[in-house]
């Protein structure tokens, strides 16, 4: 036998067969670069503002250095102004202020004093702005520190952006004991079809604090607190009328987790709207807010939707 | 008897033998003597109708019955059982559709102008060419001898039929000198509307297919060669009337490249390797459809990569065939929604989330004859199948953690006994065999199945189906007269079916909930066949089939899709250059139907079909006119299989012409 010749052959074979196949008719999705385009996933902690105070230079990071309606993990770095080095630091609060146009103040759900977090030398806590700047108000941050017994603070105005990314949205609402409620998406920043884990933050307006003598502010405030053994029960549904209240399998009702966060799961079938129903239910099952959906499939009607819900979109 | 095997077997090892006039006789001689199981080949042509297509041809065979959405691309059903059962292979290459729905099973890319013959075995017998629970389908291309007399010739085949207005041609073109040989084909056909039996237009019924195929060969010394073939399919604007959309554009390329040797000494007879690739795209369309609800994309492509070794092994009474196998298979299938208001954000999912398949397998057929009269044949197949979901998040919706890959192995074996005793031909035989769930089956998702009108989802972790079967046959044969019944009997465990989950609710707007694959216990099926041949008179022939088939699952309750008690009757009168052919066929009324698994009642039908063939000369040309009627009486009827009761065809008067030169 010609080996060389059967080599040949398989050769020019091979070379026609990939020139008649390198491309199809239609191209495959590419379904992991759509996504990008949809959700445009902020990873990066990178600077709000930077305000000098006294000798600290104090910056404010969030991630994509922008701050957005609902919830915003936020860290505070403070540097000595000199060296640039940070500073050993004790008591960082941090507190959101937003005057309506009337001049009325108010502030959001928030952590109020920041943890230290040694391993990246920065204080950590959240913020759920409830509206972005604009017609409905200004913010700003004030914060407190203390270096060497010494406390210094200061106040900054921010600029809350619009939520772009529908999976972080957030409800205001007040509920069925008249309290003042919000309930803000933590995560997924960036769902899949598949199981994801659904996290939210719950918060109720309930506590008046007076703010000290010499506060700037001079003015007490209700606070939030996150709201302890609360059941947040899920129903996720496509809302478009073709998808005729298309839901998921094995959902799961979010439930506190040690974070003081309420830890659920949620399934998406398939890319696009979905409508989260939410039920909430305090600490001994009476319902706060949230009406049952409809269950039945109903192709070409619009899905109804819970009382309580939130708009997410992937 | 003798004679028609040693002739398959030369068949089988390959035209090339032929012609080698070095060697030939005594090639021949010593091939003479080979015997292979007596297989159920088959010519591509029916005595009915000349220009069948692969599928009314394969539907003239006992075992073989399908399930219909619509005039074109019907999916096999081997033994009662669907395509995920039975390996179809063409020269035993694996190919698969890459339509989710079934819509394109491997039958649909070849054209019956490129094949030569279609063999078909029953169960674990069809193990040869990978794991299996039905049995096999492979197709045999065609490929023309080295050193034929004629050096070029050809066929010209041409033709209309009148009921749906199909329009076809097919050509076939060879050369073939010593050392060198081409095949070619081409083919197309394109068909409207068929009417049904009330002759009302069945909407969305119409087809378009072109099929063109190459193969070379050349003879690398006298007792080897290396062939590269080639086949390209497309078929376009083609209905499915059973479903809310249709096939916009479907296209597979099949390539292989093999090399042949003979050996005139020794143990092995013949060595045959072959490297093969694939690719399938397949686009559903539903613009067609303006009463549809929801627009949505359909597109799903499918890549295969394969090689196969094969050995024939003869030692005095002793054949044996091995056989390697091994491909590799990349299935996508993508689905995408578009909201009323399009401008908005279209909804996307994965129904094959790209699923890797990869398959090694040895298999190996042993035939002894220890006897004049008598013949063991004992088989064995081993197969390790490896499937890798890329996308697996979306299999973890229905089944969270289900493992993203995973290896299975696939054993089977079997055994068979035959004897002959004057005028009785008997064989006893059994087997067992491990398949693989499917694609569709494990990792399937939101699959719409517009029979049943639910969306399917697959399971990762289902067990293999383990079949056990049993068959035997019994033949009386004498001059003029013949009568032959053979029946099989499959237990099989773990036998997947769809079953109505209780969780998630439909995707599809159509779809009326959600089915999950699932393992029964068990499932059993029983098929029969009877046939008797007789020869009235020299000139004319007489033969009729029945069959029968039960399936049931483990709680008694009966299997979908089992054909009722069936029956195939003809008569064939030759006289000089003129044929005369008539048959009736029909089901009897389908009384084991399933409701649970989407099944209505279908009543009885019968039609009759005639047709009368002349053979004529023109100058040096050998012409073939063909005319006839298929359902003469215009029934009005659909089967068991049909999807949607979409009926059949009412008459349909066809005819053909063709031209050998």
């Amino acid at each position: 036998m010609n080996v060389n010749l059967l080599l040949r052959t398989i050769h020019v074979y091979v070379f026609v067969m990939c020139v008649c196949f390198c491309s199809c008719t239609k191209e495959k999705t590419d379904y992991e670069g759509e996504r990008e385009t949809v959700v445009e996933e902020k990873a990066e902690f990178k600077v709000v503002e930077s305000i000098g105070v006294s000798n600290y230079l104090i910056h404010i990071e969030a991630l994509n250095g922008t701050l957005y309606r609902g919830y915003n993990e936020i860290r505070l770095r403070i540097l000595n102004n000199q060296t640039k080095s940070p500073v050993q630091v004790a008591a960082v609060t941090l507190l959101p202020i937003q005057t309506a146009p009337t001049g009325e103040k108010s502030t959001c759900p928030h952590q109020y004093v920041l943890d230290y977090k040694p391993d990246g030398e920065y204080f950590a806590g959240y913020t759920v702005f409830t509206a972005e700047s604009g017609s409905t108000g200004n913010w700003v941050l004030s914060i407190s520190f203390t270096v060497e017994n010494q406390t210094y603070s200061l106040i900054k105005e921010i600029q809350v952006q619009p939520q772009t990314n529908k999976n972080l949205n957030m409800a205001s609402f007040i509920g069925s004991d008249n309290e003042q409620y919000v309930i803000a998406l933590v995560a997924p920043h960036k769902p899949n079809v598949s199981e994801n884990k659904l996290v939210a933050g719950i918060y109720k307006a309930n506590k008046r604090i007076d703010l000290p003598a010499n506060d700037p502010l001079g003015q007490s405030l209700f606070f939030y607190t996150a709201v302890e053994g609360y059941t947040l029960q899920l129903d996720p549904r496509m809302p478009e009328p073709s998808m005729g209240n298309h839901s998921s399998p094995n959902n799961k009702d979010l439930t506190q987790g040690g974070d003081g966060l309420y830890h659920g799961i949620v399934n998406y079938t398939m890319t696009g709207n979905w409508t989260l129903n939410f039920i909430l239910l305090d600490d001994k099952g009476k319902t706060i807010r949230g009406t049952e959906v409809p269950k039945d499939f109903t192709p070409g009607v619009q899905g109804h939707k819970s009382e309580l819900y939130i708009d997410i979109l992937f | 008897m003798k004679k028609i095997s040693s002739v398959l077997f030369v068949l089988s090892l390959g035209m090339e033998v032929y012609g080698q006039h070095a060697v030939h006789a005594d090639t021949t001689r010593r091939l003479e003597e080979v015997h292979v199981n007596a297989l159920v080949k088959k010519r591509i042509e029916n005595e009915m109708k000349m220009a069948v297509s692969v599928d009314e041809f394969l539907a003239s065979s006992d075992n073989i019955s399908f399930i219909k959405r619509g005039a074109y691309a019907w999916e096999p059903l081997l033994n009662n059982m669907g395509s995920e059962r039975s390996a179809i292979t063409i020269d035993g290459m694996h190919i698969f559709g890459a339509c989710t729905d079934k819509m394109d099973p491997v039958t649909s890319y070849v054209e019956s102008n490129n094949l030569s013959a279609i063999d078909i075995r029953s169960g674990q017998e069809g193990s040869m060419h990978g794991a299996t629970v039905a049995g096999s389908i492979d197709l045999k291309r065609k490929s023309t001898p080295f050193g034929l007399q004629k050096r070029i010739g050809g066929t010209y085949q041409s033709g209309f039929e009148f009921n749906n207005k199909q329009f076809f041609n097919l050509g076939n073109v060879y050369y073939s000198d010593e050392k060198f040989v081409a095949d070619g084909s081409i083919a197309f056909r394109k068909a409207g509307n068929y009417a049904d039996g009330n002759n009302h237009e069945v909407v969305h019924s119409q087809y378009n297919k072109f099929n063109a195929s190459l193969g070379l060969a050349y003879k690398t010394s006298p007792l080897s060669s290396v062939r590269v073939d080639a086949i390209f399919d497309r078929a376009k604007d083609v209905g499915f009337p059973a479903l809310p959309m249709d096939l916009w554009l479907s296209r597979a390329i099949i390539t292989s490249a093999s090399y042949k040797q003979l050996f005139e000494a020794g143990l092995v007879k013949a060595w045959d390797t072959k490297v093969y690739f694939n690719a399938v795209e397949h686009y559903m369309d539903d613009t067609t459809r303006p009463e549809n609800l929801v627009h949505m994309d359909m597109p799903g492509w499918s890549t295969t990569y394969g090689l196969i070794s094969k050995a024939n092994v003869k030692k005095g009474r002793y054949t044996a065939e091995i056989q390697l196998n091994a491909y590799d298979n990349l299935s996508i299938a993508e689905m995408r929604m578009y909201p009323q208001d399009r401008s908005k954000q279209t909804m996307f999912a994965y129904s094959w989330p790209w699923v890797t398949t990869r398959v090694a397998s040895i298999a190996t057929n042993n035939s002894w004859e220890i006897s004049d009269r008598s013949r063991v044949n004992l088989g064995a197949s081993l197969g390790w199948n490896y499937n890798y979901s890329k996308y697996v998040e979306f299999n973890w919706i229905f089944y969270p953690g289900a493992p993203q890959q995973k290896s299975r192995l696939l054993p089977g074996a079997h055994a068979s006994y035959e004897l002959g005793i004057n005028k009785f031909d008997f064989s006893v035989g059994t087997g067992f065999g491990h398949r693989a769930p499917s694609v569709s089956e494990a990792y399937g998702y939101y699959i719409y199945n517009s029979f049943d009108r639910y969306d399917y989802i697959g399971n990762p972790d289902m067990e293999n189906e383990i079949s056990y079967e049993a068959n035997a046959s019994a033949v009386f044969k004498m001059e003029r007269f013949s009568i032959a019944t053979k029946a099989n009997y499959f237990y099989i465990k773990n036998y997947i079916i769809g079953r109505i989950l209780s969780l998630g609710s439909p995707m599809n707007y159509q779809s009326v909930g959600v089915k999950g694959y699932t393992s029964l216990d068990y499932a059993t099926l029983f098929n029969m066949a009877f046939d008797v041949k007789y020869k009235v008179l020299n000139n004319l022939d007489w033969k009729a089939v029945l069959t029968y088939a039960r399936g049931r699952d483990d709680h008694g309750g009966n299997l979908p899709f089992i054909r009722p008690l069936s029956y195939q009757t003809s008569l064939t009168y030759t006289y000089k250059k003129m044929g005369l052919h008539t048959s009736l066929q029909g089901d009897f009324s389908q009384t084991h139907y399933s409701p649970e698994y989407g099944e209505d009642q279908t009543g009885a039908y019968k039609i009759w079909n005639i047709s009368a063939d002349y053979k004529f000369n023109v100058g040096k040309l050998d012409l073939l006119f063909q005319a006839g009627a298929e359902n003469l009486f215009n029934a009005y009827y659909s089967t068991y299989a049909d999807w949607g009761n979409i009926p059949r065809m009412g008459r349909n008067i066809f005819t053909s012409l063709k031209i050998n030169f």
